[in-house]
This record gives C-alpha cells, structure tokens and sequence, in this order.
C-alpha cells in the first residue's frame, strides 16, 4: 500500500522543485511589479515604503511623449528586423537547400553569431560602425565614397543591420530544416507536372512550410523585444531616443533616474503588447490552420 | 533528385563564400585587434599585418597572471575573478536548469499531467517575457524582500562564514543570480526535454518497472540515458543565456559577484576607449560559445529545430 | 560605534580597535591603531583616479592600512551608491561622488558630516593646511546647505573633501591656428568662427571635438556654454530660465560647433571627442582639465607638443565649469575614522601632489604653483589660472537634477540630430523642468 502511496506522489514530486522556483522567481515577482506598478517607488526604499499612487504611474507614462516615441521605435525596430531575417532567411534557404558537400560546417559557421554574446556583438559593431576607425568607413574612403555616420543619422538602421547579422542564422537553420522534412512525394507530383522552380516553391514549397515559419516569426518578434545589450552597447539609445527601445527605457527609467514605479508600469505596458501580439499571431495561426482544412476538405469533396 | 547532382553554378559558390565571410567576418576582426595595439587600431595602417602582441590579454587578465605585467602601473580589471563568477554562475545555472527541468517534462509527459497544448503555451508566455520586465521585481524582491535577517541563526551564521555586512540578502550572491537564471530557463529547457522525452518507448520504461524498478530508478536509469542529445542541446542553451546575460546580473551582482560582461559594459568608460583591451575580454568572453558552437552544432540545431518544427 | 557593534564579528573588531587605540595611544603614530584594517573604497575609472591607483600602495606602505578598490565607470558608480548608502551597513568605507550627487546624499542624510572628524586630536593632521585647498572647489564640492541650498553661505557645512575635482579649458592646435593665422579664442564669437573656419581651410580635419551622445553627455555640452553666454537653468527663485536669449544662444553654439565638428560628432562622448583630438581629427577640444594630461603621453596622442592651452573663452562673462568629484565618509560605513585618515592623507599636501605628478588634477593652490609639476606638465599655470573664474554655479546641484538633467540631454541630442526648434525645445524642457520642481515643493514658500 505504501509503495502505491508513493507511486501516487511521483510525478508531484517531480514537478515540485520547478514548480517551487518558477513560483517564486517568475510569478511572484510579476505579481510584486503590478504592485510596485501602483506606487512612488524609488530604489532607495522597500515597497511597503512607497506611496500608494493608484494608476498615475501609467497615466504618466500615458501621457509622456518620449515613452510613446520609445514604443515607435521598439515597434519599428521589431516589425524592419522580423521581415528582413525572415525574407533573407528563408530566400537562403530555399537557395541553399542542395546536397552540397560540407554543409554541417557551413551551419556551424552561421550559427556562431547567435551564440555570442550580446555584449561583444554590441561591441564589435560599435568598432565596425566608428566614425573614424572604424571598418566600414574605412573601406568606404578607401574606395573613394563618403564617410557615413552610422550611429549617429542612421542609427536605428545600423543597429536593424546588426540584428539582421545576429539573428538571420536562426531563422535560416528552422527554414531549412522545415524544407528538408517537407513530404518528398508532393515536391516530386509537382515536378512530374511540369512546375518551374518558381511555381515549385510559391505553391509547394512556402504553403507547406507555412506553420514552421508562422511560429519562427513569433519566436522571433518575441526576441526582438528583449534586445537590450546590443543596443546599450551600440549606442545607449542615443542620440536623442532614436534608438532607446522600451527594454531599455526600462532599464534606464529604473537605474538612472530611480522611478521603480513607472519602470514597472512600462514593464506592464511591454507585457501587455507582446501578449497582443502572441494573441493575435496565435489566432492567426489557427485561422491559417482551418481555412487550409476547410480547403481541403473541399478538394477531397470534388474528388 | 535530379536537379542537386547537377554542377552547381560557381556564382552558387560565391553566394557561400559572401556569406561566410559575414558571419565569421566581426569575430575574426575581433580575434585579430584583440593583438593589436590601440595606436595601430587607431592609426589603422594595418589590416591583417602587423606585429602581434598580448599585452591587452595581460591587461585583461592582470588579476591572475602569476608575473606583473611592466607595461602596468596597477590592475584595474578584475577579469580573472569575473570569469571564475561567470563559471561558477553558468555552470551552477545549467546543472540545476537540467536536473529540475528534466523532472518536471517527465512528470508531464509520463504522469499526463497537462495537456502538451497547455505546456506549450504556457512556455511560449514565460518565454515572451523580456528580462528588463524582470528588472525592476528582481532588484525590489532580491534586495529587501528576499532576506535573513543577521540576527537571526541562520544570517548570523552566513556572516561569521562569510563576512560582509547587513542583512543577508539574494542580492549580491551567487545564489540570486543563478535563482533567476534557473527560473528564466526552465520553460525552455521542460519544453525540449519533453519532446524528446516522449520519444522514449513506454515499453523499457514498463520492463524495468516489472523487474522492480521504482519510479526514480527508472527515471535515471532507463529514460535519462536515452534523452541525451536533447540534454545536450538543452544544457548549451541554457549555458549560452547564462553566460551572455548581463542586465539582471548588473542590478544583482555586487563588486564580489561580477560577471564578464557587467566587467565589459563598465570598461567601456567614457574616459578611455581602449579598443584593445576591449576586444581582448571580448574574445574571451566568446570563448567558450564558439568552443561549444564547433563541438556540438549538431545538438544546437536539435535544439533550436525541436521546439519550432515538431511542437 | 552603534553601527559597530551591531554584529558579534564586527564588535570584536570594534574592541580589538578601542584596545589598541588605548595602548597605542601617543606612540606608534596616528596611523597605528588603524594598522591591517582593509578599507573598501568606491572609485570611478578617470584619469585622476587611474593616478590614484598608482600612489595607493605608498599610503599602504606608509600606514599598514590596506586599501580595496571597486572602480566603476562614474554613471555606473553613482547608481551603484544609491543603493548602498541606503543600507544599514553599507560596504563602503570612502566614496567618491560626482559632484552633482552631492545633494543626493547630503539630502538623504547619508554622508557623515566632517566637522567631528577635524575636531578629533587624534585624527586630524595639525599640518593639512585647508585654507591651502582650492576654495572654490572647497564651496562647489565639499559644502552644501547655504545659499540655495546647494551653494556656499553662512548654514552650509563640509561633508567632502574636493578629489579629481576639475574646470573646463580649451586645448588647440598651435600648428593649425598658426598655419592658417586664426588667433587663440578668447570669446566666444572667435570660437564659433575658428570652429566652423577649420574644416574649410583644413580639409577632413573638424573645427571643435565635443561631448553630444544622447544624455549626460549632450546635457553637459549644454550647460558648458549656458554660464558663459550669460545663461542659468533656474533663476533666484526657481523658475527655470533655460529657454531665454541666452539658452537659445548657448544651444546654437552647441549646435554650431557639432556641425562644424568631425565626422561622426552626435554620438561623441567625452572619451571619443577626446580621441578624435588626439588623433588629429580636431583642432580644438573643450573639455575638464582631466583630459588633458593624456595629449602629451605619446602612446595615446598624435599631437604631442603641437597643443596650446586656453582659458575657457569669454562670453558675457567668464565661466568655466566646475566639477569632478569629491570624496566622502558614508554614514554606513565599518571603518569610518581609518577612512578619514586616508582621505586627509590623498588630499594632504603630499598626496595631492603624488597625484598630481602621476597625472591626476590638483585640489591644492600649492601644487599648481609647485616648480616640478609645472615642469613636467607646462600647462599647470594655465589651468590654475582658469580656475580663478571657475563658476560653481554653472549646474544646479538640487536632488530633482537627475531627472532635469536627462530631460536637457536627451532634448538636446534632439536639436542636434533631429533639427528640432531650440527655443521650442528649450520651452518644452522649461516646462517639464518646472513640474518636476512643483512637485518636488520648490515653489511652497511663493
């Protein structure tokens, strides 16, 4: 009886110690911020010695037009650097997917970007991009064009460019692997009929791959938001905020001019975005998934 | 597939060749001015020739050289000893990550305890939340909330051990850090290990139970071993987040507890760019991800692929 | 010797101190009582502290007392002691601060007033001579609580001792203004034309290198023109006064020489600005004197010998900044007397002076008129000429300046990048600035 007693409470105790630490190291302080949210909170003080302010920290922010310039730019930055990696992405793959010889090695020389750290890909960049030293605009004197002034005028578009290095790999890698697991048999009927390469890969290879690469895009949109390091290295959000996504302004708003609370009701407004977007790209998805069930079963009904 | 046999056409060629160029291009960019000297980084005669040197890696690494470089008047980068916190904390991290993680996917894969829907779900929202939301709770909770007093036994005791001063608090431990980074991994980690976890044929699992395994043995006998490449790829993920992450890591380190790249941001000072040295604890911090990334790509993009085209 | 007490640890440590201070006491010299504590000391990496690293292990040497440092980058540093000045018992035993943190600390009551510190026969140094350091650095750095709250007057009281402490001057190319017959600047309309002059006689070669990254750094550029130009954030009363004529005045110049400055001049903080003019990219640079030992150290400098030292040109007055930092005792430090004795033994006559020839910035009018510093590095008359006009008005030092302060920065690198209108802009940071002040209760008594 009592080893069916325990048996009863394996998998609770499987579960408990992740159970147990995402509890209080993940929910618990997401609870704590929508408390710490609601009052005038400055680092120096615990939260119980905050003033209760109701919701003027998101009236505030609300209100404040260098959050609703930070917001521009996070969405810019996100929408630019989504569609660049996965055009880029999925045109290599689809270029790329032949049997060539030494493939595995050229994954593994793509794949390294990503796994640097942000911090040093932050820094290499700020050296590539430097005014004076730096490797673009020598080469670009060195062939007798003009200096450019990449992160100063341009520096939400070098910092996209740097990204788009970073990132592109990781949608590439899921694009190829979503080609190669593609059912061999529809690739081959299309063939059979005649489809040019094109034809091949607008109405077989990209429909088919449509599922992998919906929820590619979302991991990556999901990412894009949480790029922090790269950019405070790059360029501190300057100049002016052309650059301060909202990660940052978060950072900032806590540790530089020490308002807990309205960092933390930004940190709501971050949350509550990304979670409209998950939302609307999950009912996306589905809607995806019926109108092509709904499609076939109208192809199989004719048949 | 007739088309792949055919000769590639050398412009196919050339497209690789571009395109390994710009993704190893920065990194040995880095690896070679991290030999420079600033006034040939800065001067810029060079290229790919010039007179190679160690002295920013002896500058990085003032702290743990058993000989004083003469080129420095003092030490002023702790490197060593940030290195050896970024292991400890990695390293820590990514046992503690596997070992909870793994038990929990089994437990919802064996015990059918969620829905494997509601499992990715609820990954995908923990997933989507970024680290500078966590900021602001982390720093309130690790700071004030999450203490012992050092009246108490147990905080007086970690005084007299360790010294220091106040209340005994997560922030500023090794400890706090590796909570938050065991917690931002686990949804992943459960999320891979599950899919392969249920790749496992019940029927072993049966067998050994009928020979008389308990639950445990079975689970660290039969089903561990068998999941090894999905630990893999999940133990160089959360090693990799780890080992990058710098912005809880700067509101929950102190000066005992720095990581590498806290010690990289802060040495990008206003007051003295020195690109060498810069780059040289770059290269250092990237070390042990390309060392992993040449070693195990295979089990990477088993990892990244897992979760996107089979969940 | 509340806080001491506190932990049985510590209280041994306390104990074992009062023993010894008891035997010690008239023998073994002042320092003896304090041998082989390790004091924990906060730093920013800057040139004056990067010289105090070299001369700490003498004071080690000479005192048997061991001294750590955590060196921080200085914006770094300051969000680092925000958090452990508000502590019980905080790590630190000294600290700089930016001056501008003073009225942060000093409102929150967290640094120990000086005054018990001096008194004390046993600790204070009969041959310090304080009348000997720089007063106006004395008045902007170490005293706070007379006029205005955070300038001297006759209710203010010393809590920090002015270190790395610095005012602005203007180095140039004594070649290139030769070359092409430009005379040294002295006000501010042969400023702006030398600035926008060069690059047309001096192709690839920018007039001015400045600070103007987004932030601090455009807030300061800012600022640094608003006091010559006759300009002030608040007026006596604290109503902001940033977007009249002469904020205007200052932003156009600000705006003037960027745009005459070397490539890539809108993302310059002050280590790049201070590059670009040390690699020749530059003819002029005005900035905190700490730069400018670093234009005569061949390793880091094409311009050796080629430089000419300025004052800070004249507008409608002279007003160079003050700045830099000081240091200072935490009210939640362990050791707060053996830190005294350090911080009398850096600023002493002596210290300032090792400091000083390793390259770091004096505080004493004695060692800018020392003969062997002035031979080593030649622009030391100037500077302590500068620092007879030095204003240390030219910044507000209020607790509300944080915020203000990113607002002008982040406002600024706006008109310099995004072409916004500057008085539209000023009125703007006018505006924002007066609802912080509002809200702060600077306006109560009116």
């Amino acid at each position: 009886m009592r080893i069916a007693q325990a048996n009863r409470m394996t998998p609770y105790l499987f579960m408990a110690p992740a159970a147990i630490i995402m509890a209080i190291a993940l929910m618990y302080p997401l609870g704590y911020m929508m408390w710490g949210s609601l009052r005038d909170w400055d680092p120096t003080q615990t939260i119980g010695e905050a003033e209760f302010v109701g919701l003027r920290n998101y009236v505030t922010l609300w209100n404040d037009p260098n959050f609703w310039e930070s917001l521009t730019v996070t969405l810019k930055f996100a929408f630019f650097v989504v569609t660049f990696e996965m055009v880029i992405g999925v045109g290599l793959a689809l270029l790329l997917d032949r049997d060539i010889r030494g493939m595995s090695i050229l994954r593994t020389l793509f794949i390294l970007p990503m796994m640097i750290a942000p911090v040093v890909v932050g820094l290499m960049w700020r050296y590539m991009y430097h005014p004076t030293i730096g490797t673009f605009n020598r080469f670009l004197e060195s062939i007798g064009l003009e200096r450019v002034d990449w992160l100063g005028n341009h520096a939400l578009m070098s910092i996209i460019i740097a990204d788009i290095w970073q990132w592109t790999p990781f949608i590439f890698i899921l694009a190829l692997a979503a080609l190669q697991s593609l059912p061999r048999s529809a690739l081959e009927a299309a063939r059979i009929d005649g489809a040019t390469g094109w034809q091949q890969i607008i109405h077989i290879k990209l429909p088919l791959m449509m599922p992998v690469l919906i929820v590619t895009a979302l991991l990556r949109l999901i990412d894009a938001f949480k790029v922090l390091e790269v950019i405070l290295v790059m360029t501190e959000g300057g100049p002016g905020l052309s650059t301060e996504i909202l990660a940052l302004r978060i950072s900032r708003t806590a540790t530089e001019f020490r308002e807990l609370g309205v960092a933390a009701a930004m940190s709501n407004y971050l949350l509550i975005l990304l979670l409209l977007l998950t939302v609307a790209m999950f009912a996306f998805n589905r809607w995806q998934e019926i109108r092509a069930a709904r499609q076939k079963m109208a192809v199989e009904e004719e048949e | 597939m007739s088309t792949v046999r055919q000769k590639q056409n050398p412009a196919f060629y050339a497209l690789i060749a571009v395109l390994v160029f710009m993704s190893i291009g920065p990194v040995v960019l880095m690896f070679a001015n991290s030999f420079k000297l600033d006034v040939d980084i800065i001067s810029g005669t060079s290229g790919m020739i010039f007179l190679p040197t160690i002295r920013n890696y002896e500058q990085a690494l003032c702290d743990v050289l058993w000989y004083e470089p003469d080129h420095l008047d003092f030490c002023s980068l702790k490197f060593g000893g940030a290195f050896i916190n970024s292991l400890i904390i990695a390293l820590i991290s990514t046992v503690l990550t596997l070992v909870i993680g793994c038990m929990a996917a089994y437990a919802l894969v064996r015990f059918r305890f969620m829905g494997r829907d509601t499992v990715s779900l609820s990954t995908l929202m923990v997933r989507m939340v970024p680290p500078a939301v966590l900021l602001v709770p982390v720093f309130g909770l690790w700071n004030n909330e999450f203490c012992i007093g050092k009246t108490t036994l147990v905080g007086g005791w970690i005084r007299d051990m360790f010294g220091g001063r106040g209340d005994v608090c997560l922030a500023g431990t090794h400890s706090g850090i590796i909570l938050i980074y065991v917690a931002m991994n686990l949804p992943f980690v459960i999320w891979i290990l599950q899919s392969f976890i249920v790749q496992v044929p019940r029927s072993l699992e049966e067998a050994a139970r009928v020979d008389g395994a308990g639950p445990f043995q079975v689970f660290f006998k039969i089903v561990l071993p068998l999941i090894k490449p999905g630990l893999a790829a999940a133990a160089i993920f959360t090693f990799r987040i780890a080992w990058n992450e710098y912005l809880l890591a700067s509101a929950l380190s102190d000066r005992d507890t720095k990581t590498v790249p806290i010690l990289i941001v802060n040495n990008m000072s206003e007051f003295n760019v020195e690109w060498g040295v810069i780059m040289a604890t770059g290269m250092l911090l990237a070390i042990p991800p390309i060392i992993f990334t040449l070693l195990a790509s295979r089990q990477i993009i088993t990892g990244m692929t897992a979760g996107a085209v089979k969940g | 010797m509340y806080t001491f007490i506190k932990s049985t640890t510590l209280g041994l440590t306390a104990a074992a101190l009062m023993a010894s201070t008891a035997i010690a006491d008239g023998h073994g010299g002042p320092y003896a009582p304090y041998a082989d504590t390790t004091l924990i000391v906060n730093f920013p990496a800057h040139p004056h502290y990067n010289a105090v690293m070299k001369i700490l292990p003498e004071f080690t040497k000479e005192t048997g007392i061991e001294v750590e440092v955590d060196q921080l980058p200085y914006l770094k540093m300051r969000e680092r002691q925000t958090l452990e000045l508000a502590q019980d018992e905080g790590e630190y035993d000294l600290i700089s601060y930016v001056v501008f943190s003073k009225a942060d600390y000093v409102f929150a009551d967290q640094l120990e007033n000086l005054a018990k510190y001096f008194m004390n026969p046993k600790l204070s140094d009969p041959s310090y001579d304080a009348e000997d350091l720089i007063d106006g650095y004395v008045q902007n750095i170490g005293v706070a609580g007379g006029k205005k709250g955070y300038l001297p007057g006759a209710t203010g009281s010393l809590f920090g001792i002015p270190f790395g402490s610095e005012t602005s001057v203007l180095a140039y190319r004594k070649d290139i203004f030769e070359k092409h017959g430009i005379a040294e600047p002295t006000n501010y309309d042969q400023l702006l034309d030398a600035a926008c002059k060069i690059p047309e006689v001096e192709p690839g070669m920018g007039g001015m290198a400045s600070r103007a990254a987004s932030g601090h750094q455009a807030s300061h550029a800012f600022l640094l023109h608003l006091a010559p130009l006759g300009g002030r954030v608040f007026d006596d009363n604290w109503e902001p006064i940033i977007n009249n004529e002469a904020g205007v005045q200052a932003a156009n110049a600000l705006k003037t020489i960027v745009d005459c400055g070397p490539e890539g001049a809108m993302s310059f903080g002050p280590a790049e600005a201070a590059n670009a003019f040390a690699n020749g990219d530059a003819a002029m640079f005005m900035d905190s004197i700490a730069f400018m030992p670093g234009f005569e150290n061949p390793e880091r400098s094409k311009v050796v010998g080629k430089v000419g030292y300025a004052m800070h040109p004249e507008g409608v007055r002279r007003g160079s900044q003050t700045g830099g930092f000081g240091i200072a005792i935490p009210k939640n430090a362990e050791n707060k007397e053996a830190a005294f004795l350090l911080m009398q033994w850096l600023t002493s006559k002596k210290g300032d002076l090792m400091v000083a020839m390793e390259g770091g910035n004096p505080s004493r009018f004695s060692t800018y008129e020392n003969a062997e510093l002035n031979a080593k590095y030649p622009f030391s008359a100037t500077f302590g000429e500068a620092l007879k006009f030095a204003d240390p008005d030219w910044r507000p030092i209020i607790p509300t300046w944080g915020k203000i302060n990113a607002d002008i920065g982040t406002t600024m690198s706006k008109v310099l990048t995004e072409d916004l209108d500057i008085q539209e802009a000023l009125n703007g940071v006018a505006e924002r600035a007066r609802a912080v002040m509002d809200e702060a209760g600077y306006y109560t008594w009116q």
